[in-house]
């Protein structure tokens, strides 16, 4: 079976779920004839008529409580953010009126919001976000951030089928440059919830998502390499539900735990996890739990202005090895 | 003293039945008792959080919900003024009580308030308390209809002040895009809390607003229940057949507060004057009876019927417990079905 | 018959209190049930308030103009029929202020609102590690007093891991050596620690003392005695010995260099004076000719006989040898006072006497005082090579190595090599490269061998 990329991966998840399941339609902006801002949607509405691909006028809020009212009713809407930063256009409507519909009036709502996040492409402020942070404390969303190709696909359809909304955000750097081949005659799901190691160590564990992966990954390799470091790399994959269990295991693995996300420091999720670690897994620890982080500024455009605030490979590579010396 | 045989009544209008007039009366009243009566207990201190009237606006809550038809699954989405629009609907004053008193076995279990809830079996999708946020959610009811080939329409309602909103602007231009079978009832009562209409917006009538989205405009008398039943039973119709949104503006007035703790030191005495005289129920009354339609003693045995009922569902739910503690956490999603406890809380095990 | 209270509602999320405008009715009317009986005032709205059951109103607690908080009870009805008890008390608006949270913390030091008891402490510093036992004459700490500093923190408290895996094994975490950040104990290190080492019971933990110039001390590894071992606990002079050689090696810069002497000649000069000597009464030995050739040469390179004071190097003014001599119980320095004032004769003599009144323990204290050089003779039991430590505060020892028939490469008058047997013996000195540089420490050797293989006939 032939290497696909992560944006086909996702495609074939979205395209094998609406072909399972005919009460899955997608709704959002060029998603229709035009095939979506990045293609993800490219061929859907062909093959599966306007009826299930539409595309909406430029509402972010109609987009979500559109998607809400249709999933009271039973069908399983996934819409589309164009760029995830446009999702907080819809954050009244997403964190008032559907993470609550269930606690509140027992009302399902089960649909699927993604966009691509993330930076890296030279996007500036508001081509370039990840949201995750504004999501994560409002009880009812679930979230996921999906770093491979399989899991592009695996956690799209998995979010689909989930009974919970899910804010599925998708990295636009990795959609081209990832590939991977995935297995023929089995079907790709990826629990929610579930983190995976990505690579296996003793001395430090790195936790991290989405593009950090990669660049967590490479850190390793440099380290094992410079350092005879053994650096152990926890891919999340979910956010909400966090794979606490995944977690604990690491930090009492290796003792030492660096957190790496592209997202700006202050209230960025490596902020929880540290927490959960303190309550869960402190007597663990040999040494303090650091982050990675993007500098706490708005994302600015110009290459060397970008390079600087986000984070890099070298970076986790010095952090990597404070932790290792502590 | 005989009469010679009187004039006979002259054709109900809209196409409804004697029973139907009747019925009409029945949940206007209902709505009207029923608020005094939970006025009293928001008195009492038996109903916690906020009391919302409705009074004055019950023609036009009752009216344009009896247009909808129940068996063919008709949905509406109420907004606060609408308990009349929900008891049309087959919400039930036990269901309304517990509600409002926060009670274990009230349809939300004690988490939403007031009006806030729904059966979209029955027919009726309780509101948040942000405004618009309903326009686009029952544009996505409606569109479920149209991907289902259903032959069933949406109603929302919005008032005067929601209509500013940018959800309620999305919701309708994207029903109106998409031609989806959704009624949007304006309920133009004057007052958005304090902010009176002409600084809520700049049109002089809110159905102008209907151009700018491409859809029809209607505008009728929202105190006279027999206008609003007909305009909204003629958009319903248009609706199922296939032909788009209609924009209804019901014009009508809130005689109360926003709610029970606003004294509406706002509003000149004149003025409410003036639309107590309006009071649509006394209306309907007058026609009614007028027209031969009714008798004074059918009228008066609803009215009995009604503060039965009420009384009795008071009488059944007023002890109930609220809902116990723990409970809070159940239900957030499906997966896990229950939220952590705090771990401070597991000390005392 | 039962009692009813009636009480102050509220009238808005944000309203606590009202003011009960005017009574519609007077103690001892009857009221129907939902009949206005009195009105409020609100910052919001005037009401009339119902009343929540049929019966008669028994008391009246609050008066006209009267203003109560919310829930305040204003009046009793005394009701006929069996009234079913109160639902559970209408709970406080959700606006209300939210309840204090009770600080259920095992901390001693959690902060509660409005406690009963007075106040916990601010939360304290772990404790700096100083028990009763500090050594004597402890130099003042360049720390300050009170809680410890990171570093300290680090040493004894380490990590939350380290601290679980040293309470699980019984272990001071202070008697294990660090290799983290700041010396801390890392968790290799208590791996390895239990590794090497067996598991102990708590000692007295040894504080780790910082030393004269802020260096800090690592105390040594825990030992535990197995099955037939015997435990002698140190005599004053082993202690003193013991202090003396860990401090002597902590403070100087030890360098040591070697050198071979061809002691041929001296052999010679020797086996011709010796019978003369002993006449006089003196053993003429090697080593007196060795402390002889030392005490000449330290005149000419007075930095061998120096000592570091502070930032300065002392030049003493004297030479006095101290000769270390292996006792039965320990180790002694007795000291040759103005060692280059004597000729070999009296060396010899000086060495013999004070080696004979060490071992009857009949010297003075002033006698193993004031040496400014020491020489030590492992030589004598056949030891080739000593690497002695320093004698502080002296910058330099020597240590004579065994003085052995060798054959050895000579040249002849015409140039010509061949292999005779010769007496041969190497030096040792250690010197303290604070303040001897190694061209000063290879230039006194030099200078020492020469005058060692050039040794006169006549140097009594």
């Amino acid at each position: 079976m032939a290497e696909i990329t992560y944006l086909e991966a996702l495609r074939e998840g979205l395209a094998e779920e609406m072909a399972r399941d005919d009460r899955v339609f997608v709704l959002g902006e060029d998603v229709g004839g035009f095939g979506g801002a990045f293609k993800v949607t490219e061929g859907l509405q062909q093959r599966f008529g306007e009826d299930r691909v539409i595309d909406t006028p430029i509402a972010e809020t109609a987009i979500v409580g559109a998607a809400a009212g249709a999933a009271h009713m039973g069908l399983r809407p996934v819409c589309e953010m164009q760029f995830i930063d446009f999702i907080s256009c819809a954050y009244s409507i997403l964190t008032n009126y559907v993470a609550t519909a269930r606690y509140r009036a027992g009302l399902a709502t089960p649909m699927v919001v993604r966009g691509p996040s993330g930076g890296y492409v030279r996007g500036g402020p508001f081509h370039s976000q990840n949201p995750e942070a504004a999501f994560l404390h409002t009880p009812g969303l679930k979230i996921v951030a999906p770093a491979t190709a399989r899991d592009a696909k695996g956690l799209i359809k998995a979010a689909i089928r989930d009974e919970d909304p899910v804010l599925y955000f998708e990295h636009k750097y990795l959609y081209r440059r990832i590939k991977e081949e995935l297995p023929a005659g089995e079907e790709v799901l990826t629990p929610i919830g579930e983190a995976r190691v990505a690579r296996e160590g003793r001395d430090l564990s790195i936790i991290t998502w989405s593009a950090m992966l990669w660049k967590s990954l490479e850190a390793a390799e440099k380290l094992a390499r410079e350092d005879g470091l053994s650096v152990e790399v926890l891919d999340l994959r979910s956010l909400m539900p966090m794979d606490d269990a995944a977690i604990v295991a690491t930090v009492r693995k290796t003792n030492r735990v660096l957190i790496v996300h592209e997202d700006t420091r202050t209230g960025g999720v490596a902020g929880e996890i540290t927490a959960r670690i303190n309550d869960l897994a402190f007597e663990w620890l040999d040494a303090p739990v650091k982050r990675v982080c993007a500098h706490d500024v708005p994302l600015p455009y110009a290459p060397t202005l970008e390079d600087f605030v986000l984070p890099q490979v070298d970076d986790v590579v010095a952090a990597a090895r404070w932790v290792a010396k502590y | 003293m005989t009469t010679t045989a009187a004039s006979p009544a002259p054709p109900i209008p809209a196409g409804l039945t004697r029973d139907q007039l009747l019925e009409l009366y029945y949940f206007m009243r209902l709505t009207r008792s029923l608020e005094e009566k939970l006025v009293n207990l928001y008195r009492q201190t038996k109903v916690v959080g906020g009391l919302f009237r409705s009074l004055g606006q019950e023609a036009d809550a009752v009216g344009s919900a009896y247009a909808l038809d129940r068996s063919q699954g008709d949905i509406l989405s109420p907004l606060i003024r609408n308990l009349g629009s929900m008891l049309v609907q087959g919400a039930t004053p036990l269901e309304v009580l517990r509600q409002y008193m926060a009670k274990a076995e009230s349809p939300t279990r004690g988490r939403e308030l007031n009006i806030h809830f729904n059966d979209l079996e029955r027919g009726f999708l309780g509101q948040i308390s942000h405004l618009g946020d309903m326009v686009p959610v029952m544009a996505g009811v409606t569109l479920s209809f149209r991907m289902r080939r259903q032959p069933r329409v949406g109603l929302v309602y919005v008032g005067d002040g929601a209509m500013s909103t940018g959800a309620f602007h999305e919701g309708i231009n994207f029903a109106a895009v998409q031609r989806l079978p959704l009624v949007v009832i304006a309920e133009n009562n004057g007052y958005a809390y304090s902010t009176p209409l002409f600084r809520q917006t700049a049109v002089g009538h809110l159905v102008e607003k209907a151009a700018g989205y491409g859809v029809r405009g209607e505008q009728a008398d929202g105190n006279d229940v027999l206008a609003v039943y007909q305009v909204t039973r003629d958009a319903v119709d248009r609706a199922r057949a296939g032909e788009g949104v209609t924009l209804i503006e019901l014009l009508t007035y809130r005689r109360k507060g926003h709610a029970e703790h606003d004294n509406q030191s706002y509003v000149s005495r004149e003025e409410l004057t003036a639309w107590a005289a309006k009071d649509p129920i006394d209306r309907y009354l007058g026609q009614l009876t007028g027209s031969g339609w009714a008798t004074p003693a059918e009228l008066s045995a609803i009215d009995q019927r009604i503060t039965g009922e009420i009384d009795a569902a008071v009488a059944l739910c007023e002890n109930e417990p609220m809902p116990a503690p723990g409970t809070a956490l159940d239900g957030v999603t499906v997966t896990p079905p229950r939220a952590e406890l705090e771990w401070y809380r597991r000390l005392d095990g | 018959m039962a009692k009813i209270d009636v009480p102050m509602p509220q009238m808005g999320e944000s309203i606590a209190e009202g003011t009960l405008s005017k009574w519609l009715k007077k103690v001892g009317d009857p009221v129907k049930r939902d009949e206005p009986i009195f009105e409020i005032s609100t910052d919001k709205v005037d009401a009339e308030i119902p009343a929540p059951a049929a019966g008669v109103l028994a008391e009246i607690l609050v008066q006209e103009g009267q203003t109560v908080a919310v829930q305040t009870v204003v009046a009793r009805l005394e009701t006929d029929a069996t009234v079913s008890p109160q639902p559970a008390a209408a709970s406080p608006q959700p606006a209300a202020v939210s309840p204090q949270p009770a600080a259920v913390s095992p901390q001693p030091s959690a902060v509660s609102p409005a406690p009963p008891a007075p106040p916990a402490p601010p939360a304290v510093q772990p404790p700096a590690v100083q028990p009763s036992s500090r050594p004597a004459a402890q130099q003042p700490s360049p720390q300050p007093p009170g809680p410890s500093s990171l570093e300290e923190r680090l040493r004894t408290k380490s990590s939350p891991l380290v601290r679980k895996m040293a309470a699980e094994h019984n272990l001071d975490i202070t008697g294990i050596p660090g290799s983290g950040l700041a010396g801390r104990v890392t968790k290799n290190d208590v791996l390895s620690f239990l590794e090497a080492g067996p598991k102990s019971p708590l000692p007295t933990p040894q504080p780790p003392v910082p030393g004269p110039d802020g260096v800090r001390i690592v105390p040594g590894p825990v030992v535990e005695p197995w099955d037939g071992d015997r435990v002698e606990p140190w005599s004053r002079i082993r202690k003193l010995t013991a202090d003396h050689m860990v401090m002597s090696r902590r403070v100087s810069a030890h360098v040591h260099s070697l050198i071979e002497v061809d002691y041929t000649r001296i052999a010679g000069v020797r086996s011709r004076q010796k019978a003369a000597y002993a006449e006089r009464g003196v053993n003429l030995t090697f080593l007196a000719f060795i402390v002889s050739a030392v005490a000449g040469n330290l005149r000419k390179h007075p930095v061998l006989n120096a000592c570091v004071m502070g930032e300065s190097t002392l030049y003493r003014r004297d030479v006095n040898l101290g000769i270390a001599v292996a006792l039965d119980w320990g180790l002694i320095v007795p000291v040759i006072r103005h060692a280059d004032e004597l000729n070999l004769l009296g060396t010899a003599r000086a060495i013999n006497d004070l080696a004979e009144r060490a071992r009857a323990k009949r010297l003075s204290p002033d006698e193993v005082q004031k040496g400014t050089f020491t020489i030590t003779n492992p030589g004598v039991f056949g030891t080739l090579v000593g690497l002695p430590i320093l004698n502080q505060p002296q910058a330099a020892i020597l240590a004579v190595g065994a003085i052995v028939k060798r054959p050895a490469v000579v040249q002849a008058a015409d140039g010509s090599d061949s292999i005779a047997i010769r007496t041969m013996g190497t030096l040792a000195m250690s010197y303290d490269h604070r303040i001897v540089d190694g061209a000063d420490g290879d230039r006194f050797l030099a200078d020492l061998r020469r005058t060692l293989e050039e040794f006169p006939e006549d140097a009594g």
